[in-house]
């Protein structure tokens, strides 16, 4: 009696659970459908962190593909204008291990400047800009605005008569970045040496 | 009211007030050459209107203030314009201290507005040493309900006692430009806070204060204690309310005014003159005669500190050994006697080296809390000294690094001799140019969508123009080569609507962004917008391109 009853019971739960299975797997399908996402989030978060100068130098044009290429699977140490913070932080972001970054990290932050004189106005550098930053008309002079530019060298190659320079880009002066000493050896050994120069050795 | 509230932490360092309170305020001679920085307040540089040669008087605006926040600026001796640079303007004096004034006005009568428009034009900023443009100050009615005025007299810093000596000197006309203030933003009660270590302004407000007043003004005596002169610590102190973290105190309905800002208000008012000299106090050990006087902006340091009776040369030179502008714990040493006193210059410290000795070389921190049980903010300095000598900025912020006013208690009290304020400094300095930079980066980002939108509307017009043309070259439209295409008609209309639904985002969040909080730069926002419309019509010209081939299967 009790055999039979624990047959059906067990029946029961395996049909309910099942029915729960396939009634839930059901309803997920269907919203994923429902809901989907065009755009993946993951690539917005990439896109976030890099340095959006869209200079092409990771071979992607701009910094959007190189993030759904990232995504992909490509490589993370592409981004010279981002250096080794972008490195670090798309690693952090997508559990990666940090690799050594390809190709020539940039000093400083650098923006591009038409010496006007010599221009000849062939509106190839504004063609080239990726952020219309260059602002000028065919055979008139051009000019790039300052603040808009991102220092991305994409107006230096189709300039026939290189009159553009990379120039330092200027801060305001309540930008200015304290220079600030790093911290002393606290830790005595570290310390150079203070006994009249003598090194005192342990024994 | 003697007040039962009171905010957590505080030190009480040697006051030496002394010295410098206990002569009268008086005005200095009038400098012979002044150098006005067009950067006298927080915010964005004036931009000068004046070319050298030119004739001012004191009182002439030589620079119109740029942007939102931002503050113009008057020639504070009369004589020529010697130079005019990106950062300030040289005036020699021609000796005859002429004025320009603008007109008297009864603050009584007069509308809210012309109240306004002249204090946009007296180039008023809060001379307790933030420098904040007190016009924008003033107008914060506009968007925020006030309820309490405070004047803050509490001046906590050791040394400072401009406004100790403002308030004895002329205790009746501060009360009158609060009530000026009090009368702009509605509020309907005044409170001083002032501590109870100046007991000759505490008198001479008692005198001053008649109850003929129209808005009633209370005076609460506080003890003295550092920082009780910080806004936040003093509305607490005063009213018990916390100002929220990221908030200001108009979000609680208390505006903050110092007594010398007041009592240019009223100058300003009721006699057309613009802020043009400042009362700085002047003591430390190695001047002679320490005192504060009515100084006028741009005058060199090197200047006031001689007619204060320093010797910077000779046999009998002083025991100089460093120039504080500020108090002692919030103030900066100056690099360079050559500077200009300006709008931000309440003391001005000429110490020995006996009075403030360098600080000790630091030796590490050893947990002992003594800065945390200090912290006026209630904030874990030891844990921010950690985060910033390892740079983790995310680490700064969840621990409220930018709620830390730099007080300077931490630093005063640690035992390692650790500087904790200049590491809080530099890494609030390096996270704000931090967010800048992230900020220009979204921005480039912006730019660079919009151009790859316009990009793709410009081919797609020229395709359709393109088509056009061929169709009416060939009249006879040949159905099998267009068929043969399967066009992804679906893919166009599900494309279509989404560029439309996302303009309509666009609009909306422009919308919103901008009754929020119209003083915001729109830019961004309006450049996606412009975006998504590129967008919208390239899909739009897509979609009736292929309609146009595909006439059959569009109508089911």
């Amino acid at each position: 009696m009790s055999d039979t009853f624990d047959g059906i019971s067990m029946l029961s739960a395996i049909a309910v659970l099942t029915g729960l299975g396939i009634g839930f797997g059901a309803l997920l399908g269907v919203v994923s459908e429902r809901f989907k996402r065009e755009d993946n989030p993951l690539v917005e978060q990439i896109d976030a962190l890099l340095p959006q100068t869209q200079c092409g130098q990771c071979g992607y044009p701009g910094c959007r593909p190189y993030a759904e290429a990232i995504n992909q699977g490509d490589a993370l140490n592409k981004c010279p204008p981002g250096g080794e913070a972008t490195i670090l932080a798309l690693a952090d972001l997508l559990g990666r291990e940090p690799e050594p970054l390809d190709g020539e990290a940039q000093s400083e932050a650098t923006v591009a400047f038409i010496r006007e004189a010599e221009c000849i106005g062939c509106t190839k550098c504004i063609q080239a800009c990726p952020v219309d930053a260059i602002i000028g008309a065919a055979k008139l002079m051009h000019t790039v605005i300052e603040d808009e530019c991102t220092g991305c060298d994409l107006c230096l190659d189709p300039c026939p008569v290189d009159c553009i320079d990379m120039l330092p880009r200027s801060a305001p002066i309540t930008q200015w970045q304290p220079v600030t000493t790093p911290a002393h050896n606290v830790i005595a050994s570290d310390r150079p040496n203070t006994l009249g120069g003598v090194h005192v050795e342990r024994l | 009211m003697s007040s039962a509230f009171d905010f957590p932490g505080g030190i009480y360092p040697p006051q030496r007030k002394q010295r410098s309170n206990q002569a009268a305020l008086i005005e200095a001679p009038l400098p012979s050459r002044v150098a006005l920085p067009l950067l006298q307040h927080s915010g964005k540089p004036a931009t000068p209107c004046v070319t050298s040669g030119d004739l001012v008087k004191v009182g002439s605006v030589i620079a119109k203030r740029e942007g939102l926040i931002s503050c113009d600026l008057h020639a504070s001796i009369s004589g020529t314009v010697m130079e005019v640079t990106a950062t300030q303007v040289v005036i020699e004096s021609d000796g005859k201290d002429t004025w320009q004034r603008l007109p008297a006005m009864d603050w009584h009568s007069v509308e809210p507005y012309q109240l306004l428009s002249r204090l946009n034009e007296s180039g008023i900023v809060g001379l307790g040493g933030a420098g904040f443009p007190t016009h924008i100050k003033a107008r914060v009615m506009e968007q925020h309900a006030i309820h309490t005025l405070v004047i803050n007299a509490a001046e906590c810093e050791p040394y400072i006692t401009a406004d100790d000596l403002t308030l004895r000197s002329y205790p009746a006309e501060v009360l009158e430009g609060a009530q000026i203030m009090a009368k702009l933003c509605a509020a309907e009660r005044i409170i001083i806070g002032i501590e109870d270590n100046k007991p000759d302004a505490i008198e001479a407000l008692q005198n001053a204060l008649t109850p003929s007043l129209p808005i009633p003004i209370e005076l609460s005596i506080i003890a003295t204690r550092y920082p009780s002169g910080g806004e936040r610590q003093l509305i607490k102190k005063l009213l018990n309310v916390n100002v929220p973290s990221d908030g200001l105190p108009a979000d609680v309905g208390v505006l903050c005014h110092n007594p010398g800002t007041l009592l240019a208000i009223l100058h300003a008012v009721r006699d057309g003159q613009p802020l043009v000299s400042r009362v700085v106090t002047l003591t430390g050990e190695a001047i002679e005669h320490p005192g504060n006087r009515w100084i006028r902006l741009g005058t060199s340091v090197r200047e006031v500190l001689e007619q204060a009776g320093i010797n910077l040369s000779g046999p009998n030179q002083s025991k100089l050994h460093q120039v504080i502008q500020g108090g002692p714990m919030m103030g900066t040493p100056l690099l360079t006697l050559d500077s200009p006193v300006t709008k931000l210059t309440n003391c001005l410290i000429a110490a020995t080296l006996e009075e403030l000795p360098p600080a000790p070389t630091e030796v590490p921190c050893i947990r002992c809390g003594e800065c945390e049980s200090v912290c006026p903010v209630a904030l874990l300095p030891q844990q921010l000294h950690w985060y910033a000598r390892a740079k983790d900025d995310d680490k700064l912020e969840r621990y409220h690094l930018f709620d830390c006013i730099e007080c300077g208690a931490c630093s005063y009290v640690c035992p390692s001799h650790i500087p904790l304020v200049a590491d809080y400094r530099e890494a609030k300095s390096r996270i704000r140019i931090q967010r800048i930079e992230t900020a220009k980066a979204e921005h480039a980002r912006h730019r660079f969508e919009f151009r790859q939108a316009r990009l793709a509307r410009e081919e797609a017009e020229k395709k359709a123009r393109r088509e056009a043309r061929q169709a009416q070259n060939r009249r006879s439209p040949t159905q099998a080569s267009s068929s043969s295409e399967a066009i992804d008609l679906r893919g166009l209309r599900i494309a279509h609507a989404a560029a439309k639904a996302s303009v309509k985002k666009a609009e909306k969040t422009l919308a919103r962004v901008a009754q929020q909080d119209p003083n915001q730069s729109l830019d961004d926002l309006e450049m996606q917008l412009a975006t998504a419309q590129e967008n919208l019509r390239a899909a739009e010209l897509q979609l009736a391109q292929a309609r146009e081939q595909q006439p059959s299967k569009e109508s089911p």
